[in-house]
């Protein structure tokens, strides 16, 4: 078991590409870490350099107080399950589950125990002299869990394990990942590009972007009070609401609408600035009368979510959504209210999250340009 | 001939011509048969030849009903260096082969992993002057070469040699495969704590096994039907390859002993058809070197 602290951690690919801009993060003993972010904001590069793939430019790692940045990746004493499960083509299952320990010199009856005793927790007792291709993406995606426990370590390495199973699968694997993790309280750090994973397993997590960690924090505090409106558009199954509105006498318009601010954010604006109101459709009301505080539109969409509807309600240039538990049926009027303890208020310039005078952010503001 | 003639005939009365679309293909059918079948039977005498030939108590070069015996491979087992240069067949390609193979693996390896500027045109370069190095051209420096290292009529020489002229075409053909392994076979084992050398042999070499037999009987085939460089190479006739001894079967008489060459021919293409049988059953016959996919 081991914490993870990086510093200062740099890399510039040869093409100039900043796949790490100074980056510092402690993950914790036993945590499940998760790192979010869309393609290319470098995720998988900073879990490539804790694995010892890739060599930072600059910074360090330590791993369980031990300084491992120059450290080639066999002697870090980390399981790493791949994408593509890197599933050996030629080897039966049980030599699959069993190369590491092959590599680390372990007698063959000693691996091949070993192996049959991770597989034996995963479910694969049947499959053990079978190959990869006799597989199926789900068993498949189990034998390369099964050879990431099949030996000790100190920290779970895991680059999109679930991006290759089909929706249902992956829930199902999502859940098993979970628990297995709860058990075993091996530090674990998961790349995935996908938010609803992250916000289900992890127990912190990191949005990056740009070779820089938007957002840090644990899943409900990034899902409830996202940082910036990047990481607002990211977070969450629904998109949030984000409308342009303007501060004008002790409220906002947003389009021909009134709307009050929020409390938290009352202190810090003024009237005639710019600013982007943040609501999720989950805390939106969508009524049926006109009422104070609401916007007001004609529903133009209704999709079935399950047990609710997503309602889109359009004025103009201005779409809005929220959840309802009727479908109120398209072309009607409807009035939207946004649910004001939860929305945030963005500043139209640098999306920071109005929660704060403005002179605090401009350090970050300045990082952020730099 | 007779077809295309009624179906023309046809095509003309105003009773088909409401559906032309049917008769333009069938006489573009019937067209290619008639050159598949030209070039077919081009091609396939030859080969008849080398099938009646031998059992003709009376070759010529012409193709014919043999008056069947099989004297001709008595006479040519009672030639003294029938079994020698057999032998030595068998070990110029064999030898050549594990060069080649060796060689040609780790070289595709280095160059499909790792990053170095100008990678592709080393390449196409190495690929141009592969033709260029075992051809004519190149004999009299390649002689010169071979007789500073004092490897004149000797089968390492030769290997040497032909290795040289192969390799190129080899690693092209591997790095090919080697660029279809996914890198994070290899990252698994680097995670996992194997050395390079032990990363290529339990991962890269089962993996690419298909592409190195490729390059294996593809480096035998080429060998055992080489001519010019152990001709040229070699000196004493006990060391020569088969290729090099049916070109010394003459009659007294100074004329090119048709008995011989034909029952020698005939023994001297069955390891060839053997291997791409073996090929064919065991690969299906998907050479898929050079190919992107």
């Amino acid at each position: 078991m081991a914490e993870v602290t990086i510093s200062a951690l740099v890399k510039v690919f040869p093409n100039g590409a900043r796949a790490a801009d100074g980056l510092d993060l402690t993950i914790r003993d036993g945590e499940f870490f998760a790192l979010l972010g869309p393609s290319g904001c470098g995720k998988t590069t900073l879990l490539r350099m804790l694995a010892g793939l890739e060599t930072p430019t600059g910074g360090t790692i330590t791993l369980g107080g031990q300084d491992v940045t120059r450290l080639p990746p066999g002697k870090r004493d980390l399981a790493m399950v791949f994408q593509d499960y890197a599933l050996y083509p030629h080897m039966t299952v049980t030599d699959n589950i069993a190369y590491p320990l092959k590599v680390r010199k372990v007698a063959k009856d000693e691996r091949h125990a070993k192996a049959r005793e991770a597989a034996g927790s995963l479910q694969l007792e049947e499959l053990m002299e079978r190959r990869p291709g006799q597989l199926s993406g789900g068993q498949q995606q189990r034998v390369a869990l099964a050879r990431a426990l099949a030996y000790p370590t100190e920290l779970f390495l895991f680059d999109e394990p679930l991006s290759n199973l089909d929706a249902r699968l992956r829930l199902e694997a999502r859940t098993f990942l979970k628990r297995l993790q709860t058990d075993l309280g091996v530090t674990t750090v998961y790349v995935t590009h996908d938010q609803s994973e992250a916000l289900a397993l992890a127990d912190r997590m990191a949005v990056m972007d740009a070779g820089r960690f938007r957002q840090v924090g644990a899943p409900l505090e990034v899902y409830q009070r996202p940082s910036s409106r990047f990481v607002a558009s990211f977070i969450g199954s629904v998109p949030m609401n984000l409308l342009p509105a303007t501060v004008a006498d002790g409220g906002l318009r947003v389009g021909s609408n009134r709307v009050p601010v929020p409390a938290h954010a009352r202190e810090h604006v003024a009237a005639g600035d710019e600013v982007v109101v943040g609501a999720r459709p989950e805390y939106a009301e969508l009524l049926a009368e006109p009422a104070d505080d609401a916007l007001a539109g004609t529903v133009a969409v209704v999709e079935l979510l399950g047990t609710e509807y997503l309602v889109t309600v359009e004025d103009g240039d201005l779409s809005v959504q929220a959840t309802a538990p009727e479908d109120p049926g398209i072309g009607s009027r409807a009035w939207v209210r946004l649910g004001e303890r939860h929305t945030l208020l963005y500043r139209a310039d640098d999306g920071e999250l109005v929660d704060a005078p403005r002179a605090a952010s401009a350090r970050d503001q300045m990082v952020a340009a730099g | 001939m007779t077809a295309t003639a009624r179906t023309g005939a046809r095509a003309a009365t105003p009773a088909t011509a409401a559906r032309p679309p049917v008769v333009g293909p069938l006489l573009a059918r019937v067209g290619f048969y008639v050159f598949a079948l030209v070039v077919g039977a081009f091609f396939a005498l030859p080969v008849l030849w080398l099938l009646t030939a031998p059992f003709d108590a009376d070759p010529t070069l012409s193709v014919a009903v043999p008056s069947l015996t099989l004297s001709n491979f008595a006479a040519m087992f009672s030639n003294p260096y029938v079994g020698s240069s057999l032998r030595n067949s068998i070990l110029l390609s064999l030898g050549t082969m594990l060069l080649v193979v060796t060689a040609a693996a780790l070289c595709a390896y280095a160059l499909s992993r790792v990053r170095i500027p100008g990678r592709d045109l080393l390449l196409y370069i190495l690929l141009l002057f592969s033709s260029v190095v075992s051809g004519t051209a190149a004999m009299v420096p390649l002689f010169q070469l071979i007789n500073q290292f004092g490897l004149i009529n000797t089968h390492t020489g030769v290997m040497l040699v032909l290795a040289g002229g192969l390799l190129p075409a080899g690693i092209f053909i591997l790095k090919d495969f080697m660029d279809s392994i996914p890198p994070s076979y290899e990252e698994f084992a680097r995670v996992a704590g194997a050395s390079p050398l032990q990363t290529l042999r339990d991962v890269v070499v089962p993996v690419a096994r298909p592409g190195l037999a490729v390059v294996a009987v593809w480096t035998i085939v080429n060998v055992w039907g080489d001519f010019l460089i152990p001709f040229i190479l070699l000196r004493s006739p006990d060391k020569a390859p088969a290729a090099v001894v049916m070109f010394n079967f003459y009659t007294e008489g100074g004329q090119a002993n048709l008995r011989l060459i034909s029952a020698y021919s005939f023994l001297y293409s069955i390891p060839v058809v053997v291997m791409y049988l073996f090929v064919n059953r065991r690969y299906g016959f998907r050479f898929y070197g050079g190919i992107k996919r």
